[in-house]
C-alpha cells in the first residue's frame, strides 16, 4: 500500500488547488446540509403537529381554519358527539378555537408578515404534543393574557413577556412562553377564547373545532358522521393530511432546493475531478516510477481515490462545521396565510448526510483520474518530465 | 523458481525482437537479440540514441514484454508473465536506477528508501534496520530527514540507489545513471555501482545503459547496440561471451 501520507503531503505541496477544492465542496455540502437541516426542521414540524386519533373540524367547503366560521353553538355540540376522548375528569378532549390573522412587525425592521393568534381554552392546550410553559405562566381567562414561542417572542415586536400586542385596540399581554415539541403550534400567539372572539367582536362564531377520538375506528366514525350529517354543515379532516396540505407549497420549494443542491454537487464533483486530473497528469512520473518499483495497479487506484476522499471529506467537515452555528436557529417559511416558525434540525443524519455527500463526490470525483493514473503505460509515464 | 547461487544464470535474452505500434505503424525496435547474464556480471549497453538500450533494458527489467522471443530473468519468464506478476516479481527482484533519480518529492530520503520495504512483509523495526543500512552503504545516514529538493543531484542519485538495493534484488538496471551528473558526482556513483558489483555483500548482477565511455569502462562488458540489433561486445576475461 502506498502510504497515506504521499498524499497528504502532496495535498499540502498544491495547497492553494487543495484549498480552492475544499472550499468549492465545503460550500456545496455547507449548502446541503443547512438544506437537509430545513427540510429535517420543516417535516419534524409537520409530523410533531400532526395526531393520528385528532381532527379538525372546519365548515363544510373551507379548507384552512382561517376559511372556516362555525357558530360557536354547533361548535360546542360536537363535543357531546360519540367516540370522543375523555381527560383525567371525565372531560371530551374536545377544543373549539378562533383563529385570526394579524399583520405584524418583525424585529429589527424585517417588514410586516402575518401573524397567527388563536383563541382556546386549557383544554387545547393539552391536545397539543409535548406543550409546556418553559417561562412566565398560562394565560387566566377574561384577562386579555397571552403567550408564544420563545423563537416567536424573538422574531416579533411586542412578543417578549411583559410587553403587549395589539388586537383591535384590545391589548393582550404576553405573560408566557410555551414549548410543544417544535410542532406549529410554536408558530402562533395563543390567547383565551373567549377575549379574542370579544376583541374581534366576533363572540357568536369560532373557526374550527379539535379534537381526539378514542381510537382508529372511532376517528373514521366521526369523519363519517360529520360528512353525513345535514344540520351540522361540518366537515372533519385528519389533522395529519390537514398538516400536510398545508405544506405542500413548502414541498415545492424544497424540491427546487433540491435540483438547485444536484447542480451544485455535480459542480464540485467535476472541481474535485479537475484538481485529480491535473495531480494525475503531474505526477506521471512518479506513478511511473511506483508501478517499477512493484506497487500494483490496484493500490495506485486507491491511493489516488484515498487522495480524492480526502480533499472532499476536509470540505466535508467544513461545510458540517460551519453550519453549527445554525443548529436550533428557528427560521420561517411562509405558507399561503401565515409565517410557520422551525428550526434547523442538524441531528446525527442530516450530518451524517453531509459527510456522506463528500464521500460520494470525493469517490465519483476521484475515480475517473484514479483510473487514468491505473492506466497509465509505465515506460511512457517514466519518460515524461 | 531457481535457487540462485553463485555463477548462475540470472538473464537470458532469446531471440528477442520488440516493435511499437503508434496508429497503423509498426516500428521495429529490437531484432533478434540474445544475451545472457550470470550472477555478478555487470553489462554496460551502448549505442547511439534510438538504437534500442532502454527498450532492452526495459524488458529485462520486466517493464515491458518481448514481441516475440523469451526473456527469462531470476527463473521468471516475463514475456508470459501478468501484469499483477511483473508488478510483484520486479518488486523481488529489481532495483532500478534512472537517470534523473526519480525520487517522490514529498517523501524524506528515508521514506524514499523505506517505499520499497512497504510492499514487503517485514516489521517496522526491520524496515527501520534495512533502510538505515541501506543508506550508510551510500553515505548519507545524516540527510536521511532531508527531501530531495535539499539534496545535491549526486546525493539524490545515491539515494536512489539506496532504494534500488534496499530489498536485496538480485538485479540493478540503471538507465543513464550518470547522464544528468558533473564528473565528480559521477564518479562517485560509478565507484558506488563498482562496489555493490564486486563487493562480496552485494554481488549484484547490474545492467547499465550509457552514453560515456568512461562509464561503460566500469562494466565486465560493454555491449553495442546499433538500429536493433547487438553489433559488437566488448569483454574482459572473467565473463563468457555469449553474443550470437
Ligand atoms: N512506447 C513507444 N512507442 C513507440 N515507439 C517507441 C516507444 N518506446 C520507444 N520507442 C522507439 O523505439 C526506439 C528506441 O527507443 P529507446 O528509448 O529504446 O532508445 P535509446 O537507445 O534508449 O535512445 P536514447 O539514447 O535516446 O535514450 C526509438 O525510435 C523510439 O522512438
Ligand atoms: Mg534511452
Amino acid at each position: 500500500m502506498i502510504p497515506a501520507k504521499y498524499n497528504l503531503r502532496n495535498l499540502r505541496v498544491r495547497w492553494m488547488t487543495t484549498l480552492l477544492t475544499v472550499v468549492s465542496t465545503g460550500l456545496v455540502v455547507w449548502a446541503s446540509v443547512l438544506c437537509f437541516g430545513l427540510t429535517d426542521g420543516l417535516q419534524y414540524a409537520l409530523k410533531v403537529t400532526g395526531h393520528e386519533l385528532d381532527l379538525i373540524v372546519l365548515r363544510k367547503g373551507a379548507t384552512d381554519e382561517i376559511g372556516s366560521g362555525i357558530e360557536q353553538k354547533v361548535a360546542r355540540e360536537v363535543a357531546s358527539l360519540p367516540g370522543i376522548a375523555k381527560d383525567e375528569q371525565g372531560q371530551p378532549q374536545c377544543s373549539v378555537e378562533f383563529v385570526t390573522i394579524l399583520t405584524k412587525p418583525r424585529r429589527n425592521n424585517g417588514g410586516t408578515v402575518n401573524l397567527i393568534v388563536r383563541g382556546l381554552e386549557s383544554v387545547g392546550r393539552t391536545l397539543r404534543p409535548g406543550f409546556r410553559i418553559v417561562a412566565g405562566r398560562d394565560i387566566e381567562p377574561g384577562k386579555f393574557e397571552a403567550m408564544t414561542s420563545r423563537s416567536m417572542a424573538a422574531r416579533f415586536e411586542n412578543l417578549a413577556i411583559g410587553e403587549k400586542i395589539e388586537v383591535n385596540r384590545q391589548y393582550f399581554e404576553v405573560v408566557g412562553y410555551y414549548e410543544a415539541a417544535g410542532s406549529a403550534a410554536e408558530s402562533e400567539v395563543w390567547t383565551d377564547l373567549r377575549d379574542l372572539t370579544i376583541a374581534r367582536k366576533t363572540p357568536a362564531a369560532v373557526s374550527a373545532v379539535c379534537l381526539r377520538a378514542e381510537s382508529p375506528e372511532q376517528r373514521d366514525a366521526l369523519v363519517a358522521l360529520l360528512a353525513d350529517d345535514k344540520r351540522f354543515q361540518l366537515n372533519a379532516i385528519r389533522e395529519t393530511k390537514y398538516f400536510e396540505d398545508q405544506m405542500n407549497q413548502a414541498n415545492a420549494v424544497q424540491y427546487i432546493g433540491y435540483i438547485i443542491a444536484g447542480f451544485l454537487i455535480f459542480g464540485a464533483m467535476f472541481a474535485a475531478a479537475n484538481t485529480m486530473y491535473a495531480a494525475v497528469a503531474s505526477r506521471a512520473r512518479e506513478i511511473g516510477t511506483l508501478r517499477a518499483l512493484g506497487f500494483p495497479q490496484g493500490s495506485i487506484l486507491l491511493s489516488f481515490l484515498f487522495e480524492s476522499v480526502v480533499l472532499c471529506s476536509l470540505g466535508g467537515l467544513i461545510g458540517c462545521l460551519a453550519t453549527l452555528p445554525f443548529n436550533g436557529l428557528s427560521t420561517g417559511t411562509s405558507n399561503q396565510f401565515s409565517e410557520i416558525t422551525f428550526s434547523f434540525r442538524f441531528g446525527p443524519r442530516v450530518l451524517a448526510q453531509g459527510v456522506m455527500l463528500a464521500l460520494v463526490m470525493g469517490l465519483l470525483g476521484g475515480i475517473l483520474p484514479a483510473i487514468r493514473a491505473v492506466r497509465l503505460n509505465i515506460i511512457t509515464a517514466l519518460r515524461e518530465r | 523458481m531457481s535457487n540462485l547461487n553463485a555463477d548462475e544464470t540470472v538473464v537470458v535474452v532469446r531471440d528477442v525482437c520488440k516493435e511499437f505500434h503508434r496508429d497503423q505503424l509498426t516500428i521495429p525496435v529490437l531484432s533478434g537479440i540474445n544475451l545472457e547474464l550470470s550472477t555478478g556480471d555487470y553489462l554496460a549497453l551502448m549505442g547511439p540514441s534510438g538504437s534500442g538500450k532502454t527498450t532492452l533494458l526495459n524488458l529485462i527489467a520486466g517493464l515491458d514484454r518481448p514481441t516475440s522471443g523469451d526473456v527469462i530473468v531470476c527463473g521468471q519468464n516475463l514475456g508470459q508473465s501478468s501484469e499483477g506478476e511483473l508488478s510483484k516479481w520486479r518488486s523481488r527482484h529489481v532495483g532500478f536506477i534512472f537517470q534523473m533519480y526519480n525520487l517522490i518529492p514529498v517523501l524524506t530520503a528515508y521514506e524514499n528508501v523505506e517505499l520499497p520495504l512497504t510492499l514487503t512483509s517485514l516489521s517496522r523495526r526491520d524496515r527501520d534496520d534495512h533502510v538505515k543500512a541501506a543508506l550508510e552503504v551510500v553515505g548519507l545516514q545524516d540527510r536521511m530527514d532531508h527531501y530531495p529538493r535539499q539534496l545535491s543531484g549526486g546525493q539524490e542519485q545515491r539515494v536512489a540507489i539506496a532504494r534500488a538495493i534496499v530489498t536485496d534484488p538480485t538485479l540493478l538496471v540503471a538507465d543513464e545513471p550518470t547522464g544528468d551528473l558533473d564528473a565528480k558526482s559521477a564518479a562517485e556513483i560509478l565507484d558506488l555501482m563498482h562496489r555493490l558489483n564486486t563487493e562480496k555483500e552485494f554481488r549484484k548482477t547490474i545492467v547499465m545503459v550509457t552514453h560515456d565511455p568512461n562509464a561503460a569502462d566500469r562494466a565486465r562488458r560493454i555491449l553495442h547496440l546499433e538500429k536493433g540489433l547487438l553489433v559488437s561486445e566488448v569483454t574482459d576475461n572473467r565473463t563468457r561471451a555469449t553474443v550470437q
